[in-house]
């Protein structure tokens, strides 16, 4: 098997694994979960009781930093 | 009984240390600079001479001052994201007090001129294998706190860690492969072209998961915090992670294009680095639009400033990147100033902008604080930064495109036009431009400490931050 042969081959799978990732990736049945894991980051409050209404303000208020 | 708070005090200690390293790095790289103008400045010491102080500058700046600030975000991420404790809290300890020893280690030896020679990889092979254990016992506490989570998902900038840890603990066996002669002297266990692709595969992935992989989870986490909603796209994100991943590792040959190293590899190395435009540029936009709908924030909020600064300057050196790897546009810039120019552009402007950022968020809150103590403070440091970095990169795209076009220029017999010591003299000016927007940039950083430090004193150090103990289905 030549170079070029094995170039082909390697070429096709990358595709095929990558075109795998994004169908998975963009899938229906996906879809909730990777909705639900982006919003970890807020499904804490980290201000330890500090009066803070940074995170998670409606993007239509004013920011006051 | 079960934890009910975070384990904020190895956070602390990390994001502090991440000024202070970031201090020292800067400074020596600010001295380099300068001695490049000047070679004698130092009085010829030679403990401090330019051959010793590089790899200190190189060392301190990407694994002491960005080394310990991903210690300090991933330890705080992973714990916030996952909801638990951190695993193995002793562990977590030792591996501040480990990573902080190494960096002193590296301090001492490299001007006493103990080096393996390896760029990015100078240290010994005591240090190294100190380096091995810290390594392992991070990977432990990190993937045992995975492990332990309380939430269903695990947050894409987890990955992100997850992939950086793995990937650079396997660079750093492969890489520092040894015989070690005595003590303070090793030799590779490599030789010839193989030497030279197993240490540029190693140092381009430095770069590909050090520096990019893993501030890019500091992004995925900080950028949505600051601008108070989610990622833009978590589903990109996970595109982003896996092809970015993928393609990174194949980039390293080139930074051997027109060496002894075969052809097919260089070319190989050329293609995979043009392909890493795609997720570099898909992740850049996935953390700026993210912003979509509060851009209004970004005329008030310096932190947010730094942020998106970072991601332009992420994507301008990730489009400058595969450029630079194309045979032809290699021919004329590698072994120039123009280098010096893309990895400070990614190394000022991506790197350190992103943590200075992320640092200005996390560290009021680790000293139970609403905010930094100066808002405007952050302001400045934010323009002296965004100037320094202009500045360092502009003179040096000039200075290499210049050095490069009058190595290469030849007269009519074949001849070079000039002479080495001529292009040199053409570099002065450049030079000192560059030194003036480093000393900038190193000002910033004064002005940070300076804020750092007052924060600390009207806050109060945080150890009882609370774990949400309503967890969500």
């Amino acid at each position: 098997m030549d170079s070029g042969i094995i170039s082909g081959i390697v070429t096709a799978v990358f595709i095929v694994v990558f075109i795998g990732i994004v169908w998975w990736a963009y899938s229906k049945g996906n879809k909730q979960r990777f909705e639900d894991a982006g919003k970890l980051p807020f499904d804490d409050d980290d201000s330890q009781g500090i009066p803070s209404q940074r995170d998670i303000t409606p993007a239509k208020q004013g920011d006051k930093q | 009984m079960e934890a009910t708070t975070y384990n904020y005090k190895v956070v602390r200690q990390f994001a502090i240390m991440t000024v202070v390293w970031g201090i020292v790095g800067m400074l020596v790289g600010v001295i380099l600079a300068a001695q490049l103008i000047w070679p004698d400045m130092l009085f010829g010491i030679e403990w401090l001479s330019y051959g010793r102080l590089r790899p200190l500058h190189t060392n301190a700046v990407i694994f002491a001052f960005g080394g310990s600030a991903m210690f300090a975000v991933s330890y705080y991420i992973v714990q916030r994201t996952c909801q638990v404790r951190l695993w193995a809290e002793k562990l977590a300890a030792f591996t501040f007090w480990g990573w902080t020893a190494v960096i002193v280690l590296a301090a001492v030896t490299l001007p006493l001129g103990y080096t393996s020679s390896k760029e990015y990889a100078e240290l010994e092979w005591p240090i190294d294998i100190l380096i091995t254990v810290v390594w392992v016992s991070y990977a432990l506490v990190f993937f045992g706190t995975i492990v332990k989570r309380k939430t269903k998902h695990i947050y894409v900038s987890n990955w992100f860690f997850g992939a950086y840890i793995l990937v650079i603990a396997i660079l750093h066996l492969v890489n520092s492969a040894e015989l070690p002669v005595t003590m303070t002297k090793s030799y590779s266990a490599y030789a010839g072209v193989q030497d030279a692709m197993v240490q540029w595969w190693y140092g381009h992935n430095a770069v590909g998961f050090f520096l990019t992989t893993a501030f890019l989870g500091m992004m995925y986490y900080f950028i949505p915090k600051q601008a108070g909603r989610p990622i833009y796209s978590y589903r990109l994100s996970v595109v982003h992670f896996w092809s970015l991943n993928f393609i990174y590792m194949w980039a390293g040959p080139h930074h051997l294009q027109y060496t002894a190293l075969p052809d097919w590899a260089q070319s190989l190395g050329m293609v995979f680095s043009l392909m890493l435009l795609a997720p570099s540029w898909g992740g850049m936009m996935n953390g700026i639009m993210t912003l979509s709908g509060a851009w209004h924030k970004l005329r008030t909020d310096p932190i947010l400033k730094f942020m998106v600064t970072a991601l332009s300057f992420y994507g301008m050196s990730t489009f400058e990147g595969p450029m630079m790897s194309i045979k032809t546009v290699n021919a004329l810039s590698h072994y120039t100033e123009w280098n010096i120019a893309h990895v400070h552009s990614g190394a000022l402007g991506w790197v350190a902008m992103i943590t200075i950022g992320s640092m200005y968020y996390l560290i009021p809150r680790l000293f139970g604080r609403e905010s930094m103590y100066s808002t405007k403070l952050i302001e400045w440091h934010f323009w002296l930064s965004t100037i320094g970095v202009v500045m360092y990169i502009a003179s040096m795209w000039i200075a290499g495109v210049a050095q490069g076009l009058m190595w290469r220029a030849a007269n009519a017999d074949g001849t070079l036009t000039y002479s080495f010591a001529q292009v040199l003299n053409t570099m002065y000016p450049f030079y000192g431009i560059r030194l003036l927007g480093g000393t900038l940039f190193f000002g910033g950083m004064l002005m940070m400490a300076w804020n750092v430090w007052q924060t600390t004193r009207q806050g109060r150090v945080v150890n009882d931050a609370p774990i949400p103990q309503a967890v969500h289905a």
